[in-house]
Order: C-alpha cells, then sequence, then structure tokens
C-alpha cells in the first residue's frame, strides 16, 4: 500500500478523488474488486466418471436417508 | 470523477484507472489497510492487534453453530447419559469441525469467492442447484429451531411468546444498520460470547474434576448401542458440522477480505472459535449431568424445562444464566444463518451481497436476510404447529446433508486450477475423507437404528 486511503474519504461517488479511488486498487488484491470478480468467473471443470458416480452415490444416500427422517416423524406422529 | 449513472449488479459508482470500483471496494480497502499498517509493526503487540483484526468468521461460526438445537442436544446428552463416554465424543465432533472449517479459510482466501459461487461455477448449475437446495431447508428449519430457543429461553423470565420472537427479529435487522461488515462482525462477536455463560452454570453444579478427566482420557462408561444413542450421537455430530457453517466461514473470509498470507490467522481464529464453542458445548454437558446423577426423567424437556429443573442444583442464578444461554445461542445463530442465506442468495443469482453494501444497494441482499428470519419467526408464533419434531431432527438433518456439501468442498480444495499451490496436503485429504466416512457411518447407523432396529444387535446393540 504506497499511500493510505483519506480518513474516512466519504466516497459517495461524488466526493472521492482519485488518489482514493487508486488508493482502493492499490489496497486490494485485483480479483478482490467486485467489478472485476464479475467479470471473470471461474470456468466450469468437467466431472470424470468417477466422480459422477460418487456425486450421484450421495445424492441418492441424502434422498434415502431423508425419507427414512420423514418415516422416523410419520412414525413418531403415529 | 466521472460517475456510472447506469446501476449495475454492484451498483458501481466510479472508476480508477479504468477499474470500476464499488462502495463495496472502498469499506474493504479501508479494513485491508489497516491489516498492512499492522502487519509492517513488529513485537507483541502488533501481533495481538493483528490477530484482533483478523479474527471473527472462524469465532463466529463455531459460536453460531453453538445453537439451540445444538445447546439442546448437550443438554439432553448429560441429562440423560452424565459426561461418561459423551464429553470426549463431543471434544472429537470440535475436532472434525476444525479440519472442514480449515479448508473453507483456505478456499475462501485463495479465491476471494463465496462456496456458492465456487459451487456454480465450477460443478455447473445441475450441481449446484442440489447444494443450494440442501442449504435453503437445512437453514431454514434450523432457524425455526432458533427462534423456538429464543422463545423458550427468555419465555423461563416471563416475556410473552410475541415479545421475544419479534425483539429478537428486530435485533438481528438493527445489527444491519451499520451496513459494515467489520461493525457488525464485532457487535456480533460480542454477542456470541455470551454462550460462555454455560461455564458458571457448569461450575455452580460442583463437577467431579476426577469424574470428568478420567471420561475424557478413557471415553467411559460407554452407554451401549441403542436406537436412542444413536440418535444422540447424531444430534452432537449434527451441533458441530452443518452445511451452513462451510457457506458462511467461506462468504465472510470473502467478504472480510481476507487474502492468502492471512490463512495462518484464518486458522488461529478457527481454532479459538472450536476451543471456545467446546469449552461451552463440554459446560452444558457437566451442567445438566446431575438431572443424570439424580435420576430424574428429562426425555420430552425443551429449554426452559431444563433450567428450571437445574435449579435445585445451580440455584436461581445458575438456572437463569441457563435459560439466558438459551436465548443468547438462538439469537447468534439466527444471525448468522440467515447471513449464510443471504451470501449464498446473493453469490448465485449474481446480486451484491456484502455487509458492507448501504441497503439501497444490497438490497436483495438484506431482504432474503430479513425476510427468511422473519418467516422462521412468524412460523414459530402460530399456535398449533408440532415444532418438537422440526427441533428434533434438525440436527440429524445436518449430519445427513454434511456428505454430499463435504465432497464438493473437499474437490474444491484439491482443484489445483483455483487453489494453486493452496491445495490440501495428503494428510489433510485423509482427515477429510476421515470426516465424510465418520458421518457416512453414523447417517447409515441411524438409517437401520430406525429401519431395523433389531438390526442393532449384530454390532453388539441392545
Amino acid at each position: 500500500m504506497d499511500r493510505p486511503l483519506s480518513s474516512g474519504s466519504g466516497f459517495d461517488g461524488g466526493s472521492a478523488n482519485e488518489d482514493d479511488l487508486a488508493a482502493v486498487v492499490a489496497s486490494l488484491e485485483p480479483d478482490q474488486i467486485i467489478s472485476t470478480k464479475e467479470k471473470h468467473h471461474c470456468p466450469r471443470r468437467k466431472l470424470t466418471r468417477a466422480e459422477m458416480v460418487v456425486f450421484w452415490s450421495l445424492r441418492i444416500y441424502l434422498v434415502f436417508m431423508f425419507g427414512v427422517v420423514l418415516y422416523q416423524i410419520w412414525s413418531g406422529v403415529r | 470523477m466521472p460517475l456510472k449513472g447506469d446501476p449495475t449488479p454492484s451498483e458501481r459508482m466510479a472508476t480508477s484507472g479504468g477499474v470500476v470500483i464499488s462502495h463495496e471496494d472502498i469499506d474493504r480497502a479501508h479494513d485491508r489497510d489497516r491489516v498492512s499498517e499492522i502487519r509492517a509493526k513488529r513485537g507483541t503487540w502488533s501481533r495481538a492487534r493483528l490477530l484482533w483484526l483478523l479474527v471473527g468468521p472462524g469465532i463466529l461460526v463455531m459460536l453460531g453453530e453453538n445453537d439451540g438445537p445444538s445447546m439442546l442436544s448437550y443438554a439432553a446428552t448429560g441429562a440423560r447419559f452424565g459426561i461418561g463416554f459423551f464429553l470426549p465424543f463431543v471434544v472429537l465432533t470440535f475436532v472434525m469441525a476444525c479440519v472442514v472449517q480449515e479448508m473453507t479459510v483456505r478456499l475462501g482466501a485463495a479465491t476471494h469467492r463465496g462456496h456458492a459461487e465456487l459451487i456454480f461455477d465450477r460443478f455447473g448449475p445441475f450441481w449446484g442447484w442440489f447444494s443450494m437446495v440442501d442449504l435453503m431447508v437445512g437453514n431454514f428449519l434450523t432457524l425455526v429451531t432458533e427462534f423456538i430457543a429464543i422463545r423458550a429461553g427468555l419465555g423461563y423470565f416471563g416475556v410473552r411468546p410475541a415479545v421475544s420472537v419479534l425483539g429478537a427479529w428486530l435485533v438481528l435487522f438493527v445489527a444491519l444498520m451499520a451496513h459494515r461488515y467489520w461493525t457488525w462482525e464485532r457487535i456480533t462477536l460480542v454477542a456470541a460470547m455470551f454462550n460462555l455463560v454455560f461455564v458458571p452454570v457448569a461450575l455452580l453444579s460442583h463437577p467431579h474434576w476426577s469424574a470428568i478427566g478420567s471420561a475424557l482420557v478413557t471415553w467411559k462408561p460407554f452407554p451401549g448401542v441403542t436406537p436412542e444413542i444413536i440418535l444422540i450421537l447424531l444430534s452432537n455430530i449434527g451441533a458441530t458440522v452443518t452445511p451452513w457453517m462451510l457457506f458462511f466461514q467461506q462468504s465472510a473470509i470473502a467478504d472480510k477480505g481476507l487474502t492468502t498470507h492471512d490463512i495462518r490467522f484464518g486458522r488461529i481464529d478457527t481454532l479459538l472459535g472450536a476451543t471456545l464453542a467446546a469449552l461451552a458445548a463440554l459446560a452444558t454437558i457437566i451442567a445438566t449431568a446431575p438431572l443424570f446423577a439424580h435420576g430424574m426423567s428429562t426425555g420430552n424437556f425443551e429449554a426452559a424445562e431444563f433450567a428450571q429443573a437445574l435449579r435445585p442444583f445451580v440455584g436461581n442464578w445458575g438456572s437463569a444464566l441457563f435459560a439466558l444461554g438459551m436465548f443468547e445461542a438462538g439469537m447468534v445463530a439466527a444471525v448468522t444463518i440467515s447471513t449464510s442465506s443471504a451470501y449464498a442468495f446473493g453469490e448465485v443469482a449474481h446480486r451484491p451481497h456484502s455487509l458492507n453494501l448501504p441497503f439501497q444497494q444490497g438490497k436483495s441482499f438484506y431482504l432474503v436476510l430479513i425476510l427468511e428470519a422473519a418467516a422462521a419467526a412468524g412460523l414459530v408464533l402460530i399456535p398449533g404447529i408440532p415444532l418438537v419434531y422440526i427441533v428434533l431432527v434438525v440436527n440429524v438433518i445436518a449430519v445427513l446433508a454434511m456428505p454430499p456439501a463435504l465432497l464438493f468442498l473437499y474437490m474444491l480444495v484439491n482443484d489445483r486450477e483455483i487453489m494453486g499451490d493452496l491445495v490440501s496436503p495428503w494428510w489433510a485429504n485423509v482427515l477429510a475423507l476421515a470426516v465424510v466416512a465418520v458421518l457416512v457411518g453414523a447417517g447409515l447407523l441411524f438409517g437401520i437404528s430406525v429401519v431395523a432396529p433389531h438390526a442393532l444387535t449384530l454390532i453388539g446393540g441392545k
């Protein structure tokens, strides 16, 4: 950080000066700046067959176990 | 300074050297500026100040997870089974929580993105929506239980349900008014520290220190394998490791602006939070152990009933502190859980999502947060709704939903394309996979105990 932000830089769009804004850019890592983050998203990765199997297995496990929870509630109510 | 009049998703406000700067960037830059200034100094005092600046998400997530149903689960554990096996077991669950949450620290600091956003980006909307539905369903049910805890805790002092629930919702609303992550974090941290009121309650119960020491070392007496024990084991696991914690801590780290230079402090933050939360959890078990020792039936107790039953053992002050602790547990968790939902929604809907945003710019973020809490609070006030079932199953649901959530986390934290050299070392992967195995095993054991309880005898059960 070369120059600290002026205390309470009063950033309301109209009152911020160029130095303050440059200091903001210097303070943050490039991908911390919101506009940059919005422009650059992490690319989609391709799942391998093994990964897909694990994903689906855990999804089926979850659905099944939710069924068990519902059964437990139903038997509790009875 | 030329302004962009056209509001965009981030409501940008100005540009510098071609880079568009938003209000959120300015606030975060102020925070980073303070960190850089302190980091440049040497000495113990500067280190301590740096730690003060960088702690927050880890303590909040751990103490936030010591929520209404969690404290109720610990209270039920002590009252029904004493300290024996469960004291070291709860310590183990916090070790598991540390292993899991450390991964979110690295992920948040390395990518500066929230968990939901990364899942959608890297795995696509199909898997992304699955994880979002898991999160939102779990969060809403848990939020309902937080308001039940708030109602029960304040009910001990004679506060009417409508007043306690609406009052808590207003506190949540007011905490957001600072429109500053830092201020919100400090207010919530102070509130979270009240979770430690369970420690004096434990001391007032005159615990047997030698029995506690022996239990922590020997894990005995082991209570056996019954459906009831399995349910309480699952509840205790769900009291420390849940999906919302992953989403919250990673998003909070991104919102706070932590970078890879801060990972060490992020780990300390997580460890500190786990230590404080474990202390409060163990204290709750110890505090209610006299009910077990005196053979009192506590099967259907709710929070306020525990406080009343404890009065002969811990006195008026002790039972009042217990009730206050229940209120605090629900209050802090209501704040952190609704925030985790709002972060996730903003990340997925590509809407501004930060506690640094003024209300006008972060309208959707704040509305999700406030409305989700309002819906949960409203549900608690509807007469005749069987809320007791939600309290019973909410921790169980958290444990069941955790393995798929952990799989996303495991794959993201080992993704060299986004993590670079910060991918998990082999031993961290072994620990993470061990946590997944424990959670899946506990879930399957629960399934067996419900569907075919007689099968438990095959594994030494009763």
